[in-house]
């Protein structure tokens, strides 16, 4: 009897022991090295930052740009529904960062109001384009323009104000960018490549063991 | 022998002939049908805006859509390709809806895309009314109801 107690024992050990590893196996996210790093830019007050400013925080951070009709509502939405999975504390060790590729357009203050339809919480980075090209090529990112026209603003909404600039008429872009949502550590080393695709609770449990480390 | 008059009585024929050629008639035009459209809700200082939806031909002909277009904005077809982790945006012209098939809208793929949007017309709960032009079905109006997104 106490021989068959023993090998139950041991069956239960090394299964318990193995689903363990596999839970770490699972959620195995090593450096991507030379994906990421630091830089400067200019946040939704028009304070220049620093990335290093965010350490200690995860960051799950994407690239993209607000006269994009379709991929960057849609993939903030994503982060949205994301976001409110987190705990509240989890909430507060964790900074959602939309970085433009069109800084002309989405100035500091208008990146702001977009961010805020989704979450106050949520920030957007902008700055100069030499800045902006600094920071997509650390992350090995891409973009480009595909695009420019001129449109009358008579009746288009008013809601990028610029001082100086004839008021008449001013300019939309459309660009190509890459769709990758980098998922960074509290030390500012990216740890993984994810997708819209990526189910909501896998994304929420990588945040929570980056969080947790 | 009763059932045999009916048959042959020509009223009958006329009728069941008349039957026959509508349905004849009838296999080979296109029709097309609207479903689920609506467009997401945009932040309040955006300048465009995304529509989604189905658009059905469940007639035995193709049709094609030439023409799209609205008061409350500029629109396009769009459609979003990935491709090496870009995403890629196509402007579509003359798009063919097959017979028996449909076009389906969603995100991250065929879209409509609206742009330079007119101040207050697209606010939640608003309807935004488009209008689309086939080549063999004609004109059709349609109202998209603007919704909160995602939520």
């Amino acid at each position: 009897m106490l021989k068959h107690l023993n090998t139950i024992i041991c069956i239960l050990s090394l299964s318990f022991f193995s689903c363990h590893l596999f839970a770490e196996t699972e959620l195995s996210m090593p450096i991507l090295s030379g994906v990421g790093g630091d830089f400067t830019a200019v946040d939704g007050d028009g304070k220049t930052i620093e990335f290093s400013d965010y350490r200690g925080k995860v960051v799950v951070m994407a690239f993209g740009y607000t006269n994009c009709a379709d991929i960057c509502p849609f993939t903030l939405g994503y982060l949205k529904t994301l976001y409110s999975k987190l705990s509240l504390e989890e909430q507060q060790n964790t900074r959602i960062i939309f970085v433009t590729v069109d800084p002309e357009y989405d100035t500091p203050g208008h990146l702001k109001a977009f961010m805020a339809h989704f979450n106050d919480n949520f920030i957007g980075l902008s700055g100069t384009r030499e800045q902006i090209d600094y920071i997509v090529s650390l992350y090995q990112a891409e973009y480009s323009n595909l695009s420019t026209t001129t449109v009358l603003t008579d009746y288009v909404r008013r809601v990028n104000p610029k001082e100086g600039v004839d008021k008449k008429e001013d300019t939309t872009s459309l660009y190509t960018h890459s769709v990758a949502l980098y998922l960074i550590d509290k030390e500012g080393f990216t740890r993984s490549l994810e997708y819209t695709g990526t189910p909501k609770d896998e994304f929420v449990q990588k945040i929570r063991v980056l969080i947790d480390e | 022998m009763n059932s045999l008059k009916i048959y042959i009585n020509p009223i009958w024929m006329f009728l069941l002939l008349f039957v026959f050629i509508s349905n004849s008639y009838a296999e080979d035009k296109p029709n097309i049908q609207f479903e689920d459209f609506w467009i997401v809700s945009p932040p309040e200082v955006a300048r465009s805006a995304a529509g989604y939806g189905i658009i059905r031909n469940t007639g035995n002909e193709a049709d094609t859509l030439t023409h799209i277009c609205t008061e409350s904005a500029s629109v396009m077809l769009h459609k979003t390709e990935i491709e090496s982790g870009m995403a890629k945006m196509i402007h579509l012209k003359n798009i063919v809806i097959e017979p028996n098939s449909e076009l389906v809208l969603k995100p991250m793929s065929f879209h409509l895309m609206f742009m330079d949007l007119s101040d207050d017309f697209f606010k939640e709960n608003a309807e935004i009314t488009l209008y689309l032009e086939f080549e063999k079905s004609g004109r059709f109006e349609i109202k998209l109801p603007v919704r909160s997104s995602w939520d």
